[in-house]
């Protein structure tokens, strides 16, 4: 049974056609809108929207709302804007316990106060919440050192079409008990059940940092420089390679052709250490190292940059580190292209018309283990783009666990991989 | 299950057929159901035993998805097995059926230092990972107690951690694809393998810690970094649990994140003083054992600022290994606590329960009183950093009655970890062990939602089943019986190093 065979009205409260149009996903407008206090309130609104059916698409900030396929069906807005809570907060176990709603400049702000942060960076930290984080799995630039959501997500409150509340993980760093269902719900795209409480490891705010940038006249050695450093013990924490229209996008008016923008954190000796390998580096890739001070405001650009205010398209490639180089030939010369060397990313902002060759040539020029996607593109564009690529190895098993924890389909319909 | 008793369930006739089907997969000698031959595969390092029907060694991934399609249309249970190092009785297979085993899948298929990954079959031992990595500069950071024994297949079963997890993440971290043998008999490779991501449901993610109730793992893609150029280790000896706890603390809350930060306590310290002379005060109520990766110019500054932090915080003692020598010595005696126990007590009970650091004072008083109570002593050799503690009840399985008991203090220990806010287990797993203790956390509405996951894999209940999820009563609990003492291996002194935990 699917969403088209719904009998019942749409369940939740009615909206203005202004708030609908803020609602909008890719051109659809929801009927209603559902505002849960907590997670069983958000459960009890699914399983009315289960029962109608009714389709359902998740809203922390919206600042991911772009990715993904257009929605098949979209009645009910479930916004998370009133699950905004920090529930625990214990700085000596360096955890936190929050509902999903809080959005990450907040999360941040209350670690900030204890000398403690969470070492994730998603775009738009200001809007993006901790739920919508975990439903795009955004990490931001510093995946390579400091790894993804998954690696600090310790436990959840997951709502589930069925009207319950499941938990899974829990508030210890160390937990094996159970299956570990946090995984599940990363970069699910709220198609499994909506995350309402959310567990996360924290860790110190680094002693000291520092930016080290080289500026080079052609993209791959760059990018080798970058891959390189990644594979040293004194890895920067991120590491990025811009071409001259993504630095100026950046706020950064130099006139380089490609610049290798390195982020240094760590113990004050360590990143004294990691400037100096970082500088032998960019050299030896036949690199000049700039001493400029760089805009503060430079690598809150940089992390912001993907999810950009133009209706620009943006495809990002994930790639094993060494076919880093061959990803660098093929990225098209229009628009602006950001590389995270370090991390196995490349990410290509162009203007919606030009994202079906792109596309094309991407997937064309990556081998195996490697993916391309429309991370980003207005609704028009998206009907003659494939936005997820093939579907990855294990499919028939994720369209099995979709059916097993939303049988009537009523979730994000068609948004994710394979039509899920 | 035949005859309410445990293991062994198939009808002759059904056993002999598969056991034919199978050796036609696999070859003559590595598929078995010899009597005697069997008994060696009914236990782990869990007190549990259970035999299974057949016993099946696969030579490659192939093979093992052949065995597991054969195994699911005859309708007998598989239970993976491979170091059997487990804790938590997680390979005893309490329904019998058919046990697959991996010496024969030892393999490290690929080091890929330019992708910073290795590839390698489940049977591979974990330490062979890391000695093998170590020419080119890089290692595997999941180090289990049991490395020198258990396979990096069973690490995937259990997620397994180890004292150097405080820092870097348990092995689910590490892990970045795998490839599984379904109960279909389909061979699937998941995760994002050699690349940064991918795109779907983290498959991977999922399976790592399943604890072989999904899927048999045929292979998997572990992430490896960089050896630290130098490891800092130093010794603070206290006057007892709480100080050192609080210590604990306070170097977290100084921003130093040690690699490993281990504790023991007073009786501990005399176990293992007995039985290895690593040079702990026999006088100290606890002793904290802590350790920074970092480069050379910072290992001494880090050293001092937490032997600094150590003495405000009431260490009596000190001690900051000067060089290799010196961090073996003090790492010796940890490594050795669980063998040296034989010097206190014929047998020992090992727990596994978690609690948010800062409960550690609190829950190890806890512990304290219940042993005070009970009569049994309990010896406490733990991962402070992590709240992950290893109480170690100690009594005699020839006395009767005392295994019995110490189930019992086993399960009010779990419990109050539970109620402090932590989980019946950090590393070991469910297993048999804390099927019912995993209540303690779980509503049946967490746990209903686990098992609809696990039916998509496991439709028909037949991975590994007896484990991870409670029994509510179906079945008899095979935690009655007291361990046969034939089982029991004194281990003499300085011997049994990779037995810590």
């Amino acid at each position: 049974m699917g969403v088209n065979t719904r009998t019942e009205p749409v369940p939740g409260h009615q909206i203005s056609v202004e708030v609908q149009r803020r609602l909008e996903v890719d051109g659809v407008l929801p009927a209603k809108v559902m505002r849960p206090t907590d997670a069983e309130d958000a459960a009890r609104g699914l399983r009315l929207c289960d029962l109608t059916p009714a389709a359902v698409v998740v809203w922390g900030g919206g600042t991911q709302m772009r990715l993904g396929t257009p929605p098949r069906r979209y009645d009910v807005a479930l916004s998370t804007e009133r699950m905004t809570q920090v529930l625990e907060y214990e700085p000596a176990d360096l955890t936190c316990r929050l509902q999903a709603g809080i959005t990450v400049a907040e999360l941040q702000r209350t670690l900030g106060e204890q000398g403690q942060r969470l070492p994730l960076d998603p775009p738009h930290p200001k809007r993006a919440t901790v739920g919508g984080m975990i439903a795009a799995n955004t990490s931001g630039l510093s995946r390579s050192r400091y790894g993804t959501v998954r690696d600090w997500v310790i436990g959840v409150a997951v709502a589930y079409p069925s009207g319950k509340v499941a938990r899974a993980g829990g508030k210890v760093v160390k937990n094996v008990a159970g299956y570990d269902l946090m995984k599940l719900h990363i970069g699910a795209l709220g198609t499994l059940g909506v995350v309402a409480e959310v567990n996360l490891k924290v860790q110190a705010q680094p002693q000291a940092s520092a930016t080290v940038l080289g500026h080079f006249e052609a993209s791959s050695p760059a990018i080798e420089a970058g891959v390189k450093l990644s594979r040293q013990y004194l890895a920067p924490a991120a590491a990025i390679v811009l071409d001259r229209n993504a630095l100026w996008a950046c706020g950064l008016t130099a006139d380089w052709s490609w610049t290798l923008a390195l982020k240094l954190e760590g113990y004050a000796r360590e990143v004294d250490a990691a400037r100096d390998l970082a500088a032998r580096s960019i050299r030896e890739a036949g690199g000049r190292v700039e001493g400029q001070d760089i805009p503060s405001s430079f690598w809150d650009a940089a992390r912001d940059w993907s999810v950009p205010d133009e209706p620009d398209a943006v495809l990002r490639a994930m790639v094993p580190l060494a076919a880093m180089p061959v990803l660098a030939n093929a990225m098209p010369r229009e628009g602006q292209a950001m590389v995270q060397p370090a991390a196995g990313v490349a990410e290509i902002r162009l203007p919606p018309a030009l994202a079906g060759s792109a596309l094309r040539r991407l997937r064309a020029a990556v081998g195996e283990n490697s993916q391309v996607i429309v991370a980003s593109a207005p609704p028009d564009a998206k009907t003659s783009l494939d936005v997820w690529g093939p579907p990855p190895p294990g499919f028939a098993i994720m369209r099995a666990l979709k059916d097993a924890l939303d049988p009537h389909g009523i979730l994000n319909p068609g948004r994710f991989v394979g039509g899920i | 299950m035949g005859q309410g008793r445990l293991g062994t369930a198939m009808e002759t006739g059904a056993r002999d057929g598969l056991l034919r089907r199978l050796r036609e997969v696999v070859g003559e000698q590595y598929a078995f159901a010899d009597p005697y031959e069997i008994r060696l595969y009914q236990y782990d390092a869990s007190p549990e035993t259970a035999l299974p029907d057949i016993v099946v060694i696969p030579g490659s991934a192939p093979e093992v998805a052949d065995v597991v399609r054969l195994c699911a249309q005859a309708g007998a249970p598989i239970t993976a097995r491979s170091g059997a190092s487990s804790l938590a009785g997680g390979t005893v297979p309490v329904h019998g059926g058919v046990v697959i085993t991996f010496p024969r899948m030892d393999r490290i298929l690929e080091i890929d230092v330019d992708n910073l990954r290795a590839v390698v079959e489940p049977g591979v031992v974990n330490l062979a990972l890391s000695h093998a990595l170590k020419p080119y500069g890089y290692y595997y950071v999941p180090d289990p107690s049991s490395q020198g024994a258990c396979t990096i297949g069973g690490n995937v079963a259990t997620n397994a951690g180890g004292p150097h997890t405080l820092i870097y993440g348990v092995t689910v971290n590490h892990v970045t694809g795998l490839e599984v043998a379904l109960p279909s008999g389909d061979l699937v490779q998941v995760g994002s393998q050699k690349a940064a991501e991918t795109t779907g449901y983290d498959l991977t993610g999922l399976l790592v810690g399943s604890e072989g109730t999904m899927a048999i793992v045929t292979k998997i893609w572990v992430r490896i970094q960089p050896l630290p150029p130098v490891q800092k280790t130093l010794m603070a000896v206290y006057p007892d649990v709480e100080s050192a706890s609080n210590a604990v603390s306070a170097i977290v809350r100084t921003g130093i994140l040690p690699a490993a930060i281990e504790m023991m306590d007073k009786l501990s310290i005399q176990a293992i003083e007995a039985a290895s002379h690593a040079g702990y005060p026999l006088d100290a109520g606890a002793v904290l054992l802590l350790e920074v990766d970092a480069i050379p110019e910072l290992a001494e500054e880090l050293g001092q600022r937490m032997a600094q932090v150590c003495r405000e915080n009431g260490a009596t003692e000190v001690r900051i290994a000067k060089n290799d020598a010196e961090r073996q010595a003090l790492w010796k005696g940890r490594k050795g606590a669980f063998s040296a126990m034989g010097r206190l007590s014929p047998d020992f009970y090992v727990m596994d329960g978690v609690v948010p650091r800062t409960k550690l004072p609190e829950t190890l008083a806890k512990i304290d009183a219940i042993s005070v109570r009970t009569g049994y002593k309990i010896c406490n050799v733990f991962h402070a950093g992590d709240g992950n503690l290893h109480p170690l009840v100690l009594f005699d399985a020839f006395k009767a009655g005392q295994y019995e008991a110490v189930l019992t203090i086993g399960d009010e220990i779990l419990k109050l970890c539970a109620d402090a806010g932590g989980s019946v287990t950090g590393e070991h797993g469910i297993g048999l062990e804390k099927r019912e203790n995993i209540r303690y956390i779980f509503s049946d509405d967490d746990l209903e939602v686990m098992q609809r996951v696990r039916q998509v894999f496991d439709p028909h209940g037949l991975m590994n089943p007896g484990k991870l999820f409670p029994t509510d009563g179906l079945e008899p609990s095979p935690s009655v019986s007291a361990p046969s003492p034939a089982r029991r291996q004194p281990m003499p002194a300085g011997q049994g190093e990779d037995l810590w935990v």
